[in-house]
């Protein structure tokens, strides 16, 4: 009898603490893009007992569509700093409690008070990766490696060139490319001009990083535009390729992890992001080809060879880096009409 | 003689397009045995990607889901659309024209702006997303093929036979039956082929619509594309390909909807 | 047939359109007409942006060269591929349904619209592999031919129709062939006999009975070919960029949704005007 009693309540205790316990959480990212690699999310299932769906956007505006128009379908989602403000601003995601993210002690101060994650007062994205948009070459076409930008205009590898087809990205490059600063054009028909001359070399854009691997592996390309978090990928399947960022800069980007303001499972939501931001996990990602941690325990557990290490972790690179701030709508539209008239003269 | 030279040159005509036709096919099966996953040539054979399939359970069930998804929408769309077809054919009244018209939104507007479109209208009106709404979507996508088609054929149809069957006292359902459906079945076949295509290569309308998780197998492939498109993809499409050349052929075996003749 | 129907009669059109139309009017007319009303506001009504009713983004179609560039582009491109399709289907329809008989027609008539139920992303993607520089196209060629050739039809306008009229093929080929089906042989059998030659037979009984299902079909190829940007886009690389490319560009790029919809309703607008245009041309034709 007191046996049966006692079943019957350890039973129901291990019922009710799984239950209360175990939430469902949807995460709202990239494909492939860390969240959802098989083994970190089961690590976390079996760590906190909550499961991770995933769904997923192919841009910006995609992602920032599905968070209005499906209020609490997402509990963590992945946005790049440049965006928090406006997502902030439309009250699409809500304020970070800092006491429940254990890992974010780790994370440096100038990227915790980052302007644009701290948009509306309080932190809304947690620091999770970083990168560049730079280029990469393909090492069988060159016997030395360029250092400049210029090598997108040189005639030798005239139609065996590529750039994303993205008006923003473009015309941040070609920013780069005449020596201004990529968040506040000051001569934008330089920029037209620098573009224009570009296009003849052009053999196709870009769409996705699976194009430009296959790109790559056809031998259609010597150098194109890239991601780093991509390119560290790339070299790690084999292909002949090398991320170079130039001595005229780079465009650096900051991804943020925020909660949906409609979230109802937030405490499952900073355990993943948590989970997200810890050096254990980063490690075992950065070994598949990963962007930079934005945790700096995370960042010195990699490997001395590892890419992440050897090419951001130059103070030197660094300072060349120009990092996006958000784009007004209106400058946005103008770019995408310049880019456009760009393409439409082909 | 110069009409034994036009059939063989028909033929050979023929056994070109089907050349045409099934060459990417055939590349994109070739591709599912190659080793390399950018798709690299010189060829290596290798049964990787099915070994991956086999562990991959959410592409199997997307591809289960689409194929089912692509079912339903077809039996409602080819329903639908051939009885709106009859109607049009059938009957003269104001408006007709106009209706014939509005079939032409849907094909001309590309899927992304309709797909946008039905997501906000449905958050609109509450309905939210799931496969419900999915099919909803694939239905009305498929509507106008179905009416197009079978229009078509009904365009051949001699109006005079129905007006004799009258005649000799049959009712209108048996009219239909006897008389309208069985000549218009080529129409009719053809057209379910087309809604089964349209609903299960539709990746706009299932990707805005569907629910995190259940996804089918062009938002798989359409969200892949990014990153991770890898031979496994031309691996589940072979295996589809070849299993819906068997049913087909089988189909082709025991029925007749080519037409009398 | 009256234009007043016998309320019996108009009992049964009702039963017949209202499920096919209210169908398409809840999940295409309705959504559609949403995007319509957004296509005249100055924002998206999303959360508290401030918006006005505006024209402004029909007018930003004249204020460019780019919009008007583009949509003549994506017209030639869709006649193209149009024409491509009836010349290469239009034989086809007729050797299927005029000279094969039995199981094989059967069969052949499936076969022609299986490849169309593979994905439309993979065929693409497999068209690259055949067209690209050193790819399956120009090793196959150089292994058969004596000499050598260099083919790399890869990122070019013949590269967009290639993988177009694959695409779309399989509407012509089978809408005539419904129509070229139903044609009665002994009416053919009678004009020959009555001396007309094969031309005339063509031109006089065979082209005008087949003619809706042909039209029908090359309307269901240009139509959409005249918006699409996927296939250009992968296929014609430098050169892909058409009318249905800005268009996703404002959805998928920025966030405009008005002017995206303005972009397409004006596309909707000239291919309905292309369709009236050459409708009556095509009844006289038939008739």
């Amino acid at each position: 009898m007191t046996r049966t009693m006692f079943h019957a309540t350890a039973m129901a205790l291990a019922v009710a603490g799984s239950t209360a316990g175990a939430d469902e959480i949807r995460v709202l990212n990239w494909q492939g893009y860390g969240t959802d690699a098989d083994w970190a999310v089961a690590a976390f299932t079996q760590a906190t007992g909550h499961t991770v769906v995933h769904e997923y956007f192919n841009s910006e505006q995609e992602m920032l569509t599905k968070l209005r128009t499906n209020p609490g379908a997402y509990d963590v989602v992945l946005i790049n700093a440049a965006f928090t403000p406006q997502a902030q601003a439309e009250g699409l995601i809500g304020p970070i409690d800092t006491a429940k993210i254990a890992n974010l002690a780790d994370v440096p101060a100038d990227l915790t008070g980052n302007a644009d994650l701290n948009a509306g007062g309080a932190l809304h994205g947690v620091p999770w990766t970083w990168g560049l948009t730079s280029f990469a070459v393909n090492t069988t076409a060159f016997d030395t490696l360029p250092t400049s930008i210029e090598v997108f205009w040189d005639p030798a590898h005239a139609g065996k060139v590529s750039i994303r087809d993205d008006a923003l990205e473009a015309i941040q490059f070609a920013a780069i490319a005449t020596g201004q600063d990529i968040n506040d054009i000051a001569d934008l028909d330089a920029v037209r001009d620098k573009l224009a001359a570009l296009m003849p070399q052009i053999r196709t854009y870009w769409g996705s990083e699976n194009d430009w691997n296959q790109f790559m592996a056809a031998g259609d390309l010597d150098v194109a535009t890239f991601w780093s978090g991509s390119a560290s990928r790339s070299m790690e399947s084999g292909l002949p390729v090398q991320f170079i960022v130039p001595e005229e800069g780079a465009i650096g980007w900051l991804d943020g992890l925020s909660i949906p303001a409609s979230s109802t499972r937030t405490d499952a939501a900073h355990a993943f992001i948590d989970w997200m931001i810890d050096p254990e996990f980063y490690v075992r990602w950065a070994a598949e080809g990963a962007p930079a941690s934005a945790n700096a325990k995370a960042a010195a557990a990699l490997p001395e060879d590892a890419f992440n290490k050897r090419v951001l972790g130059d103070p030197e690179v660094v300072a060349r880096v120009q990092f996006q701030r958000p784009v007004p709508d209106e400058t946005r539209e103008a770019y995408l009409a310049l880019w456009q008239e760009l393409k439409a003269a082909q | 003689m110069n009409g034994r030279f036009l059939t063989i040159a028909g033929r050979i005509w023929l056994g070109a397009i089907l050349v045409f036709l099934y060459a990417p096919i055939l590349i994109m099966a070739l591709m599912s045995f190659n080793a390399s996953p950018f798709y690299q040539l010189p060829f290596e054979f290798s049964t990787r990607w099915y070994q991956a399939l086999g562990a991959n359970a959410e592409i199997r069930e997307a591809a289960l889901r689409s194929v089912l998804i692509a079912l339903v929408t077809t039996t409602i769309a080819t329903v639908l659309g051939t009885a709106a077809s009859i109607a049009l054919f059938r009957y003269e009244f104001p408006g007709k024209q106009a209706l014939r018209i509005l079939l032409f939104p849907p094909i001309a507007i590309p899927w992304l702006i309709t797909g946008t479109a039905m997501l906000i209208f449905f958050f609109g009106i509450g309905m939210g997303r799931g496969t419900p709404a999915v099919i909803i979507g694939h239905v009305a996508l498929a509507l106008p093929y179905v009416i197009v088609v079978v229009s078509a054929r009904l365009a051949t149809f001699d109006a005079t036979l129905e007006d004799a069957a009258r005649a000799l006292g049959a009712g209108p359902w048996m009219v239909t039956r006897r008389v309208t459906l069985p000549w218009i079945a080529p129409g009719i076949i053809a057209g379910a082929l087309f809604a089964f295509a349209v609903s299960f290569d539709q990746f706009v309308v299932s990707y805005f619509l569907s629910e995190p998780g259940d996804a089918t197998l062009p938002v798989l492939i359409y969200t892949a594309i990014r990153k991770g498109f890898t031979p496994e993809i031309n691996a589940v499409s072979t295996i589809i390909i070849v299993v819906s050349m068997l049913v087909m052929l089988i189909a082709a075996r025991y029925s007749k909807f080519g037409g009398e003749r | 047939m009256s234009a007043a129907l016998a309320p019996r009669d108009r009992l049964r059109l009702l039963g017949l359109l209202t499920p096919a139309y209210l169908w398409l009017t809840v999940a295409i007319f309705l959504p559609l007409s949403a995007m319509l009303f957004f296509s005249l506001l100055s924002d998206v009504p999303f959360g508290d942006a401030p918006w006005h009713v505006t024209a402004d983004n029909y007018l930003a179609f004249f204020q460019t060269t780019t919009y008007a560039k583009l949509l003549w582009k994506s017209i030639k491109l869709g006649l193209m591929v149009t024409l491509a399709c009836v010349l290469v289907g239009y034989p086809c329809a007729y050797v299927l349904a005029k000279t094969i008989r039995g199981r094989a027609r059967e069969a052949l008539f499936l076969l022609v619209i299986l490849p169309f139920w593979s994905n439309s992303l993979v065929r693409i993607f497999s068209w690259a592999i055949v067209l690209r520089g050193n790819g399956v196209l120009e090793v196959g060629l150089n292994a058969i031919l004596p000499f050598e050739v260099d083919v790399n039809l890869m990122f070019s306008t013949p590269a967009i129709v290639i993988g177009l009229v694959h695409s779309y093929l399989p509407y012509v080929i089978l809408t005539s062939y419904l129509a070229l089906q139903a044609i009665d042989d002994s009416l053919i059998d009678a004009a020959r006999s009555m001396g007309a030659g094969k031309l005339t037979i063509l031109r006089r009984i065979v082209l005008p009975l087949s003619l809706p299902g042909l039209v029908a079909g090359a309307v269901l190829v240009f139509v959409p070919v005249v918006g699409s940007f996927m296939e250009p886009r992968i296929l014609g690389g430098r050169v892909g960029t058409y009318y249905g490319t800005v268009i996703e560009d404002q959805f998928v790029a920025v966030f405009n949704w008005p002017l995206g919809a303005a972009l397409s309703f004006i596309l909707l607008a000239v291919v309905l005007l292309i369709l009236a245009v050459t409708s009556p041309v095509l009844r006289r034709a038939q008739a």
